[in-house]
């Protein structure tokens, strides 16, 4: 047996070295965990309806030119098309369904995962600030959604845009767009459920009240409730004509409302308030509070 | 006496309105200072409130003279092994160990070559690259006191390490520990089991129900409970011959005959030695063979506190 | 003096009759989750449409001659008993993650499954009792306030013309919130089985209820119609087979027996998962 080795040098490591530190450490945690099925799903369900219509479309099978049957936010109908398609599985697969998602599951689990499992000791008995710790897991978060996320997206882009001689090229600016808003709602969700993850006992369930609750209910409210929802300002940034939900619609419709889409300024505005609250409220809370494990 | 490593001071923590620890001060000096008490005594809330996991609801916690509680530069010089069996138990011992010093500002190099030492140091060499979920107990608690020293911290703080061991591996980390503290470290060991810590360490802090009943020295700590007779056992030729003789010591409060042997509690041991010593010289009261303090270990001065 | 014998004796006492431990498995988790506080507030808001919908019933039958358009909306109908089980919907999700979740992930976790199994306790005892706790509690999100409304509405009314003219409403109610709450119970308690992870096992569940009906909607979308695969929504079977037991006209084209075949197997295979996972202990060879 030999004597352990010392540090030459006791500096504490600046901010950013230990957010970095701790990012290469959760990285590998968080792709190849539990919850790989569940990304495997999210990502693998666009990409695996993309390529039953692609097949359908080649083999003849499925006429898409009658049209869909939607609206779009300014209660305009649209034509679809391949780009039309590939909005349509932006705002429903991934805007509506994944991004939240993935923010919920993942965003609350940020700390939670180590409570649970006990193991949050072992980060915060190191010569490290707690927010070093956020950081780094937020980093390690986004990395890793959008690292497989945005990446399906594409795989969806160029299996869907072609389809009903739908150009690739005049169609690229909004892929890259959609990535970006895709990349700012991974963020700001994640952002904001980190925070919920830290502060509340039960952070998975509240997160899907947020979700399936409060953002599908004051979305039909009038008034100025529905700008404290991240959908509200996301909707402001979609470069598609985006379909609506029928039953917001339906209830807007019985109530006479319109439905009011924040302007691009607003949008970014207003995520960028719900980014910077969530991150900085995310390391208030979990610089003060003690996280008591029990044997 | 050296500067104290840790000082708690006036120490109250409560969780809702259950307490944790009552009003307690206490100091950790180098060497190793054993933490005992009985389950829900509040060693393991004691111990995370030096760690920094915890901050006192009243009075302070000082550790190298910092206050300890969002001051992690501290974590340089302290290790803590916690009482939890939770790792990432996917890694191999090794990555873990490397991962975990690697926060404390290790280059990737230096971080394998102290991870390889301190594995080394455990006895862990062999299985470093096995999972840790593959680990039996005894490893995985080793493992964890790997992690602990592995950036060769001045202080180690270890809520029960020999919990679920087998003898064994007891007997090495034990070892460990005791060489720890003879190297001039400084190591606060908890344990519920009164003969784990009599084996690494004559300095103790005796909690019970949030408190600290005594601390110091377990002879010492003995010496200071006047209030309970002492108990000796005399292994003798004739143990009634040797009663009658010693019917009429001061402060004599019991005598017990058993075969081949008397035990007799007394509220004032030195003299009573010092009259056993003549009577054994002189041969007077028959043949004496054996002395023994049954009150002398850890076990009766626990017992005796606790009471 | 009396000498007492302080040696053990043996329980001389009554025993329940084998069968019924399943009763106090489902009473030990209901007592459980109804002292945790934010299961209330869950609970309490999910009678709130209730609430909303008995002031519509006591506006529509005792401001009747205002005849204002409005009253049309508030007065009950069987549409009004079938929106009220749809917009329930959320509810049971949330009760179903938040009871269900834990329930045997839990017990797994902590080793407390081989604890019961050691018992004179069967494994069915045992899923009976866990699903049985989970049925009381989406039972209430679900039938209870829907048969209240039934009974407010006579009560407000002072008739009982409505209830005479739609007496199916009561086996039809009970019959849909069986079928949604048994469902949901065997599906969440079947991948509860599968891991030591109440978190885990909510996300997977909720992931499964809400992707399987966006891929169902999105497949519908860009078709215009032509891929309406009900059977791969959970939650599109569910208001299929709703829309048929409340004899309402079924809003997919999709023959209604195909719901519930698709409902059926998925009970089928939980209860298979269940069989299969529920075991005091666990041979990994």
């Amino acid at each position: 047996m030999s004597t352990p080795l010392t540090s030459n040098v006791p500096v504490v490591p600046s901010f950013f070295r230990s957010a970095v530190r701790v990012y290469e450490l959760s990285l590998g945690r968080m792709l190849w965990s539990r919850r790989t099925l569940f990304m495997a799903l999210v990502v693998g369900g666009p990409v695996a309806v993309a390529l039953v219509l692609r097949l359908l479309a080649a083999l003849d099978l499925l006429s898409l030119t009658g049209g869909v049957d939607f609206v779009d936010s300014a209660n305009q109908r649209v034509t679809i098309d391949g780009p039309g398609i590939f909005g349509l599985m932006v705002w429903g697969f991934y805007l509506r369904f994944s991004v939240p998602l993935l923010g919920v599951f993942y965003g609350t689990s940020l700390i939670a995962d180590e409570i649970e499992d006990k193991t949050i000791t072992y980060l915060f008995t190191r010569p490290l600030s707690r927010c070093a710790v956020l950081a780094g897991k937020y980093f390690a978060y986004l990395v890793s959604t959008g690292l497989v996320l945005l990446p399906s997206v594409m795989l969806v882009f160029f299996l869907v845009v072609s389809l009903l001689g739908g150009s690739i090229g005049a169609a690229f600016p909004s892929l890259v767009t959609d990535l970006a808003l895709l990349a700012v709602g991974l963020a700001v969700y994640g952002a904001l459920f980190m925070l919920i993850g830290t502060w509340f006992r039960r952070p998975l369930l509240t997160g899907l009240v947020f979700i399936l609750g409060w953002e599908p209910i004051v979305a039909v409210v009038p008034g100025y409730l529905k700008r404290f929802t991240v959908s509200y300002y996301l909707e402001g940034l979609a470069p598609h004509a985006m379909p609506q939900d029928r039953a917001v619609t339906g209830i807007l419709g019985v109530m006479q409302v319109s439905e009011v889409v924040p302007s691009v300024a607003a949008s970014l505005i207003g995520l960028g308030l719900i980014l910077v609250g969530g991150l900085s409220l995310s390391a208030w809370v979990v610089e003060r509070r003690e996280y008591v494990i029990e044997q | 006496m050296n500067a104290a490593v840790v000082a708690v001071e006036r120490v109250s923590k409560w969780y809702g309105q259950v307490i944790g620890l009552n009003d307690i001060s206490a100091e950790v000096h180098p060497g190793v200072t054993g933490l005992l008490g009985p389950n829900g005594a509040g060693k393991s809330t004691l111990l995370k409130l030096i760690a920094g996991q915890l901050k006192p609801s009243k009075g302070s916690v000082r550790v190298f003279d910092e206050s300890v509680w969002g001051n992690p530069g501290l974590f340089f010089r302290v290790g803590f092994c916690p009482e939890q069996d939770s790792f990432y138990d996917q890694m191999t011992g090794l990555e873990w160990v490397t991962a975990l010093v690697r926060l404390n500002g290790f280059s990737e190099s230096e971080a394998t070559e102290a991870a390889r030492l301190a594995m080394d140091s455990v006895d862990l060499l062999d299985a470093a690259d096995k999972k840790i979920g593959a680990y039996s107990k005894g490893m995985r608690q080793r493992v964890k006191l790997a992690q602990a020293v592995v950036h060769g911290p001045d202080l180690l703080v270890l809520d029960e390490p020999l919990a679920g061991m087998d003898p064994v591996a007891r007997r090495q980390v034990i070892k460990l520990i005791k060489g720890w503290g003879s190297s001039g470290k400084s190591v606060l060991v908890s344990s519920h089991i009164l003969h784990e810590i009599e084996s690494m360490t004559s300095t103790i802090l005796l909690m019970n129900h949030g408190r600290i009943l005594a601390e110091g020295d377990i002879a010492a700590i003995r010496g200071l409970i006047d209030e309970h007779p002492h108990k000796i056992r005399i292994r003798l030729s004739d143990p009634r011959a040797f009663a009658r003789g010693f019917l009429d010591h001061v402060g004599l409060r019991s005598l017990c005959l058993e075969e081949g042997a008397l035990v007799i509690e007394t509220e004032n041991p030195d003299a009573f030695y010092s009259r056993l010593t003549e009577v054994a010289a002189s041969g007077a009261l028959g043949d004496v063979q054996e002395v023994s303090s049954p009150d002398d270990n850890l076990q009766a001065v626990f017992e005796y506190l606790v009471k | 003096m009396p000498i007492h014998d302080p040696s053990y004796r043996r329980y001389t006492g009554s025993r329940n009759e084998p069968g019924s431990s399943w009763l106090i498995i489902a009473e030990t988790e209901i007592r459980g989750v109804l002292r945790k506080k934010l299961f209330l507030f869950v609970l309490l808001a999910s009678w709130g449409q209730f609430f909303v919908r008995a002031v519509m019933f006591y506006l529509s039958s005792n401001f009747s001659s205002l005849d204002t358009p409005a009253l049309g909306i508030l007065s009950p109908s069987v549409q009004t008993f079938r929106q009220f089980f749809e917009l329930q919907e959320v509810f049971v999700l949330f009760v179903t993650v938040y009871v269900g979740s834990g329930m045997i992930a839990n017990d797994r976790r902590s080793n407390a499954l081989q604890i019961y199994l050691s018992k004179p306790v069967t494994r069915a005892e045992y899923v009976a009792g866990k699903l049985g706790a989970l049925l009381f509690f989406l039972l209430l999100v679900t039938l209870v306030p829907a048969l209240g409304l039934l009974v407010l509405q006579v009560m407000f009314s002072g008739s009982l013309t409505f209830i005479g003219e739609n007496l199916f409403l009561v086996p039809a109610i009970t019959l849909y919130a069986f079928v949604e709450a048994l469902l949901s119970a065997f599906a969440m308690l079947a991948l509860s089985s599968l891991s030591t992870s109440a978190r885990y096992t909510a996300m997977i569940y909720a992931g499964m209820v809400l992707f399987s009906g966006v891929l169902f909607e999105v497949l519908r979308d860009v078709s215009n119609g032509a891929l309406e695969l009900v059977w791969l929504s959970f939650r599109a079977n569910l208001d299929q087979l709703a829309d048929v037991i409340f004899l309402l006209p079924p809003r997919y084209e999709s023959p209604w027996m195909v719901s519930v075949l698709a409902v059926g197997t998925l009970i089928g295979v939980s209860v298979a998962v269940l069989k299969w996972r529920v075991r005091g202990v666990e041979v990994v060879t």
